[in-house]
């Protein structure tokens, strides 16, 4: 066979009668391929980085206009910094790229400088042409959070024109119509629509973070068709990212391990205390823990609530639970009929609260979740702005929600089509839902069913509103409570409960507009208290977090948004395994 | 021969398009999207751009725009969740770590299964032929994240000879490679076992002996070479089943391999991924089903497996 190929290379073995020597030859290719495969895949032990941290899986994208995962964010705040950033302990804004902002009068126009010893990873220096950048792409190719840029004069105007499917009104988009002037190389001007409080917190977040754009030209592709860009994103991956921040990225291994290095450009590089970083891609929860408990790994930022509430019980010094940034709940289907034409009872707003005030929350939070969560009865959770005034909520009172039921037509439960709560399998979820459907079915006599399906399924329910009632969630982006309340404006893409309250809206609007802080968290506060009453949601819990951190390493706030400033953190020398 | 290799060679573009057009319908019609998997939902403007961005809008779109880029660039495009990455960048690292894991797995099946499997066909009704069959059925039985968990605990925390998980150095290859091959192996040793009595109980074999040939003689040249095609013909797809990595093992050591891009592709709904990597393992199993093929008529000439009946 092998002559009839041609193949004339060691003859006498081919032609050899020696059975095992040919029997020899498999396993020996298998080594073969082995061997080569071993060396390709890479090995070779590296020096251990000043910290090593777990951020559950691997960063999703390093690109600053699709970013959204908190595991990217939080790698964001190491390699970038805005025009202002975040203080390490109270994470309130603070100037970082920029000098200390000029605010007009009428607290619509905002005049940042940029340092000028602020510079690019590779040495050019930073200008406003880089912020004006990314705030302009984000703004021509929308993504998650295109919305927060609306407080900028024309930015919402310019954003539809440029996206238009319609030609003509395409060709209108006028960029010099954007309230984003550029004075000169380091001067910036923003025109507001509105007197925005929370705008310099926005500087801080990654959307408004500076691209830089010279070596990102080599990556853009142009679609002949349609003239818009697409960025080809090895242009995240080292060497080619360029970044301003305290870091740079030095290598990214796919799914096993980012490590980023101190920016010797940084314009505060005395301040940066570690000088090599490394996280780790893992997803197993007990790996996770596992590898903290070798020592492998110095941090964990997220550990399993089973492990959690374990560790709590047995007062580990190393586990830290604190108050998280969202809030866990059910969404109840408001709208009028539901996707197949049947009228829904859940739309009456007695029902809704019948269902709210007949729900005890604590057999959720002392038997299922156990990681120090509070039940809550609000939307937002109560504790995590500063001087915001929380409405409170519906609170548990039987009586008064048997006699609601009755009110709204179904006495004890009688006349109600049977209602489905769906959820997504592979959590705690199943647990919470049996708690709540057994305590509807004997305080209110409600049957319910429930249905657990596969994530992407579920996630695809919720968002066409095919459900009765839903498992759900809403963590907070930004430091300001309307990061919660424009969730639910009758508009929003993001109102799963399709719940329209024309007061609600109303509110949302004059806070958008009101120049005072205060009164406009009064006003934020009055909206939410509406949507706590009429209960298009049933507020459970709120999220904690819980982190395990060595004992040596310093300077992490605990702060709900479970945000840091990497550049802060230092180690205490000595033990460090 | 030749022509019977170039015959398969010259079926494996047609397979390969049924199998790409049959998994693109299956996961075309599973609902959810790639685009919105966290509790954001999109815009359904900003849905329907990233769509048309991606060419998934319409299943004509993406079938105008993907197959063509296989075949002129090699290019799988982009990952459809994975935003940071393409697919041929991903896979580049994947594909040679599971490959590199799949390879040792067999070849420690292989060795054990067989050494396991003769020695119980030799010592047939003996204490060795009893434990070989239990254990056997355990390897096959127990659930690879048992065996995992379980080797896990008791190598790495326990006697902590072995790091934790992740890949690299040969100290994170030989635990994973391990509980990969336990189920390969069992299978093998049964194998082995079966067809080793088979041969052991023919006439040559009592020839030989009366000839005078050592024991040893017998069963290594004799007897082993002629049971061995049945763990040869078993070999094809167990190859392409390793080599692609398994899920569990990889989720539970931490191994970046071509096992989870598998499993969390369907479930991420990335149709991009979900293709490349069911191309990969096709290519797998087409190639190896070939090479047993071939390699069957060379270890025993007097198979042809050209032969019409």
């Amino acid at each position: 066979m092998v002559l009839s190929l041609g193949l004339k290379p060691l003859p006498r073995f081919f032609e050899s009668n020696s059975p095992v020597l040919k029997m020899l030859a498999i396993p020996a290719v298998l080594l073969l391929i082995l061997v080569g495969s071993a060396l390709w895949s890479g090995g070779g032990v590296e020096q251990r980085a000043d910290l090593t941290y777990i951020n559950r899986g691997d960063v999703n994208t390093l690109d600053l206009n699709r970013m959204s995962w908190a595991q990217d964010i939080r790698l964001a705040y190491a390699l970038w910094e805005g025009l202002y950033t975040l203080d390490p302990q109270t994470l309130e804004p603070v100037p970082g790229s920029a000098l200390p902002v000029e605010i007009s009068e009428d607290k619509c126009t905002y005049t940042f400088r940029v340092r000028p010893d602020a510079k690019w990873s590779n040495g050019d220096p930073l200008t406003v042409d880089g912020f004006i950048a990314t705030w302009r792409r984000q703004l021509e190719y929308p993504d998650e959070y295109a919305g927060l840029f609306h407080c900028i004069a024309g930015a919402k105007a310019y954003q539809e024109a440029f996206n238009s499917a319609d030609l003509n009104v395409r060709s209108t988009a006028d960029w010099s119509a954007v309230g984003i002037i550029k004075i000169d190389a380091r001067t910036l001007r923003v025109q507001l629509l509105y007197p925005t409080a929370y705008f310099l917190s926005l500087t801080a977040f990654p959307s408004f973070f500076p691209s830089h754009e010279a070596s990102m030209e080599a990556f853009k592709e142009l679609d002949p068709a349609t003239g818009r860009a697409r960025y080809d994103e090895s242009y995240t991956h080292p060497p080619n990212l360029v970044t301003n921040g305290p870091y740079l990225l030095k290598e990214w291994r796919f799914k096993q391990k980012v490590r980023v290095v101190a920016n010797p450009h940084y314009w505060n590089a005395a301040s940066v205390g570690l000088k090599v970083i490394d996280q780790i891609a893992c997803e197993d929860p007990l790996a996770m823990f596992l590898m903290y408990q070798s020592g492998a790994v110095d941090w964990l930022m997220q550990v399993d609530s089973g492990i959690a509430a374990e560790l709590l019980a047995r007062k580990d010094p190393d586990l830290h639970v604190f108050s998280g940034f969202g809030t866990y709940f059910y969404s109840i289907n408001c709208q009028p009929t539901f996707s197949d034409g049947t009228p829904n009872p859940l739309a009456d707003v007695k029902v809704r609260q019948a269902l709210a005030m007949s729900l005890d929350k604590r057999p959720v939070v002392e038997t299922v979740t156990r990681t120090g969560e509070a039940t809550q009865d609000t939307y937002i959770p109560p504790t995590i702005f500063k001087d915001y005034p929380s409405p409170g909520g519906l609170s548990l009172d039987r009586d008064r929600a048997r006699q609601l039921l009755a009110e709204a037509g179904f006495p004890g439960g009688k006349g109600l089509p049977r209602l489905t709560l769906i959820f997504n399998t592979g959590s705690h979820h199943g647990d919470v839902a049996q708690i709540a459907s057994r305590q509807w079915k004997q305080e209110l006599g409600i049957e319910i069913e429930l249905q657990g399906m596969e994530l992407a399924r579920f996630r695809e329910r919720l968002n066409k509103k095919e459900y009765m009632i839903a498992r759900a969630s809403w963590n907070g982006d930004y430091n300001d409570p309307s990061t919660f309340t424009d969730k639910y404006r009758s508009t929003s893409a993001g109102n799963d409960a399709g719940w329209i309250s024309k007061p609600y809206d109303d509110l949302l609007d004059a806070a958008f507009k009101e120049p005072d802080a205060a009164k406009r968290l009064q006003i934020l506060a009055n909206a939410e208290g509406i949507l706590n009453r009429e209960a298009p949601i049933i507020p459970v819990y709120g999220y904690t977090t819980a982190f395990l951190i060595r004992p040596t390493l310093k300077n992490i706030p605990l702060h709900p948004q479970s945000l840091f400033l990497y550049h802060s953190i230092r180690v205490e020398s000595g033990s460090k395994q | 021969m030749t022509k019977f290799i170039a015959i398969r060679l010259l079926q494996f573009p047609l397979i390969l398009a049924i199998i790409y057009l049959v998994t693109f319908l299956l996961a075309w019609v599973a609902p959810g999207s790639p685009f919105e998997l966290s509790d954001r939902s999109l815009d359904p403007l900003a849905k329907q751009r990233l769509e048309r961005e991606f060419h998934a809008d319409s299943a004509v779109s993406f079938l105008a725009y993907y197959p063509l880029k296989i075949l002129t660039q090699g290019d799988f495009g982009p990952s459809l969740v994975q935003k940071g990455w393409s697919v041929n960048k991903i896979l580049f690292t994947a594909v040679p770590i599971s490959v590199t894991l799949g390879m040792l797995a067999l070849a420690i099946a292989l060795a054990g299964g067989v050494a396991i499997g003769t020695l119980a066909a030799v010592k047939r009704g003996g204490v060795f032929d009893a434990l070989s069959l239990s254990i056997g059925l355990v390897g096959v039985s127990l659930p690879s994240f048992v065996v995992a968990g379980l080797l896990l605990v008791v190598f790495c925390v326990f006697f902590k000879w072995f790091p934790i998980g992740g890949w690299g150095t040969l100290g994170h290859m030989v635990l994973p490679s391990v509980a990969l091959s336990l189920l390969p192996m069992a299978y093998i040793a049964r194998l082995t076992r079966v067809s080793m009595l088979d041969t052991l109980g023919a006439d040559y074999v009592r020839t030989a002996r009366a000839k005078g040939s050592s024991r040893q003689t017998v069963i290594w040249k004799h007897c082993l070479r002629n049971a061995f095609l049945p763990v040869l013909s078993y070999l094809g797809p167990a190859a392409a089943a390793t080599l692609t990595g398994s899920f569990v093992v990889e989720k539970v050591f931490n191994i970046p391999g071509l096992g989870q891009h598998l499993v969390n592709s369907v479930l991420n709904r990335d149709q991009t991924m979900i293709l490349a990597t069911v191309m990969i393992y096709s290519v797998f199993l087409l190639a190896f089903n070939l090479l047993v093929d071939v390699a069957y008529a060379w270890v025993d000439p007097r198979i042809d497996v050209t032969a019409k009946v």
